[in-house]
């Protein structure tokens, strides 16, 4: 109860900084670049695979009663609006949420944190702000880049190895799949950017010198997993406010 | 060119270190106390972020999939695909994410921490096998520990789904009972129930395996944890895909 208190104080203060402070250029960049390209290989292998399992997974589904000529739909649908921003977020999350986690708990551990509140810098301002954007920023884009090569290798196993129709396949995702549902998806990957870099600079802002460098270790196991179940719940919500 | 040949050294390794694994898990002695101590540790940090992770999914699905339905007039189908979906797949991938990120982070942090604190080397100069006290328990807790919480997220997603289908979506109480039960076979089941003692082996490997190669300080032990989670995570993935390949060309 009382951490949920601290971390809604910080999500506030975070949220002024961030609103108020726009970072300098070559920060933000320079956190964006490492946040966004650095997780596109990771990406890539997860998305083909999921991608794949999605349509071997609903063919199996759907034979059951005969409905297999509807898998673009269900590849598309299911793909661009829950699947492929959920993953993104929960996998790029960890790794990005790890490395924030990391490199804010190291400094608060070695007291640089408290070094630059000493020199009257705003730690919220220089060291929280540029990674919320930096987050922010890269995932809706890495979120956009995973359904182009989700629905590419959604095709690739419905016409390459189960032998369907590949335009019957692409007509469906044309018909079913609107660009609404390509801009929610990238909608929820920005709320998803947003909580999982809070979440892990709260984490990572939480550990004090005296945990030594085992308070590393538990903040970013902690901004994993907790970042993971939040989008997995706040994926819920969305979904229910916009579907439902 | 080493940078071409790198990922096959490491399935190479990756592969021998499984082998490892095998021989000493099949040869005495065992460290039965070791394996169940770490296995309640391993229940006691899974089972909330499992349960709150999975439980979403299966309200999603019934949400989407009603809609899909919907289109076709099949509302009553809804509760097929929600308890394939959740018993063959979700389930089992997603409880082995979560067992990842929060059990496998910390197995490969603690035999990091060992190897980085030379515990390591000590328990093989006391003649103790590293292998056998420290990575075995490892592995066969995760092995067994994954499939125990697919059961309790199996039971999780369908309720959620139950929930999003009949109080909030209006499909008849009967008719989501009836198509559950009808179309759902044991079989379904058991291959969700084997999967996640594959991914499970999976996870205790990776951690194993990344906790034991650590060099060096407090950074590296950081770096194997995350290494972990992302990379099982894709091993899971990949296996998952293997393993619906086979079933679909085995007919199940």
């Amino acid at each position: 109860m009382r951490v949920a208190l601290e971390f809604l104080r910080f999500a506030q203060r975070a949220l002024v900084a961030q609103l108020t402070h726009f970072p300098p250029m070559d920060a933000l960049v320079r956190q964006t670049y490492q946040a966004g390209v650095g997780s596109i290989a990771l990406l890539t292998m997860l998305t083909v695979f999921a991608g794949l399992n999605l349509s071997v997974q609903s063919y199996a589904t759907f034979e059951r009663f005969g409905g297999q000529d509807f898998l673009g739909m269900f590849a598309g649908i299911g793909g661009v609006r829950e699947l492929y921003p959920v993953m993104a977020a929960v996998v790029c999350g960890a790794r990005i949420g790890a490395s924030l986690a990391a490199s804010l708990s190291n400094m608060k551990i070695s007291e640089q944190v408290e070094a630059l509140e000493v020199m009257s810098i705003d730690p919220m301002r220089h060291l929280v702000a540029p990674r919320l954007w930096a987050v922010t920023i890269a995932l809706p884009l890495l979120c956009g880049y995973a359904d182009v090569i989700g629905i590419g290798a959604s095709y690739a196993g419905a016409v390459w190895q189960l032998g369907l129709d590949g335009g019957t396949f692409m007509s469906q995702i044309r018909q079913f799949v609107r660009l609404q549902d390509l801009l929610v998806g990238v909608m929820k990957g920005l709320v998803f950017g947003w909580i999982v870099a809070l979440i892990a600079c709260f984490h990572g802002y939480r550990a004090a010198k005296r945990d030594g460098a085992e308070g590393v270790g538990v903040a970013t196991n902690r901004a994993i997993v907790h970042g993971a179940v939040v989008c997995i719940v706040l994926n819920l919500v969305m979904s229910w406010a916009l579907y439902g | 060119m080493t940078w071409l040949l790198q990922p096959f050294a490491t399935i190479g390794a990756i592969a021998a270190f499984f082998g490892d694994v095998v021989r000493t898990a099949a040869t005495s002695p065992r460290y039965f106390a070791e394996t169940i101590r770490i296995m309640w540790i391993l229940v006691g940090r899974c089972i909330i972020p499992v349960g709150l992770a999975v439980a979403p999914v299966g309200a999603v699905i019934s949400l989407q999939g009603l809609e899909l339905f919907r289109m076709f007039g099949l509302e009553r189908m809804l509760s097929s695909l929600l308890g394939t979906a959740i018993f063959r797949e979700y389930s089992p991938a997603l409880a082995s994410v979560m067992v990842a990120a929060q059990a496998g982070s910390s197995i490969a942090a603690r035999i990091g921490t060992m190897r980085v604190r030379g515990q390591i080397d000590a328990l093989a100069v006391m003649s103790v096998d590293p292998m056998r006290y420290v990575v075995v328990p490892g592995v066969i807790a995760c092995a067994i520990v994954t499939p125990l919480l697919n059961v309790i997220t199996n039971i999780l997603g369908v309720a959620s789904g139950w929930v999003f289908a009949v109080p909030l979506g209006g499909v008849d109480h009967g008719a989501f009972m009836e198509h559950l039960t009808a179309q759902i076979t044991p079989a379904d089941l058991w291959i969700g129930m084997g999967k996640c003692v594959l991914f499970g082996t999976s996870v205790g490997l990776l951690a194993g395996y990344l906790g034991m190669k650590v060099k060096g300080g407090a950074e590296a032990v950081g770096q194997a944890a995350n290494d972990t989670v992302t990379q099982t995570i894709v091993l899971i993935l990949f296996v998952d895909y293997i393993v619906s390949m086979v079933l679909l060309g085995a007919g199940l």
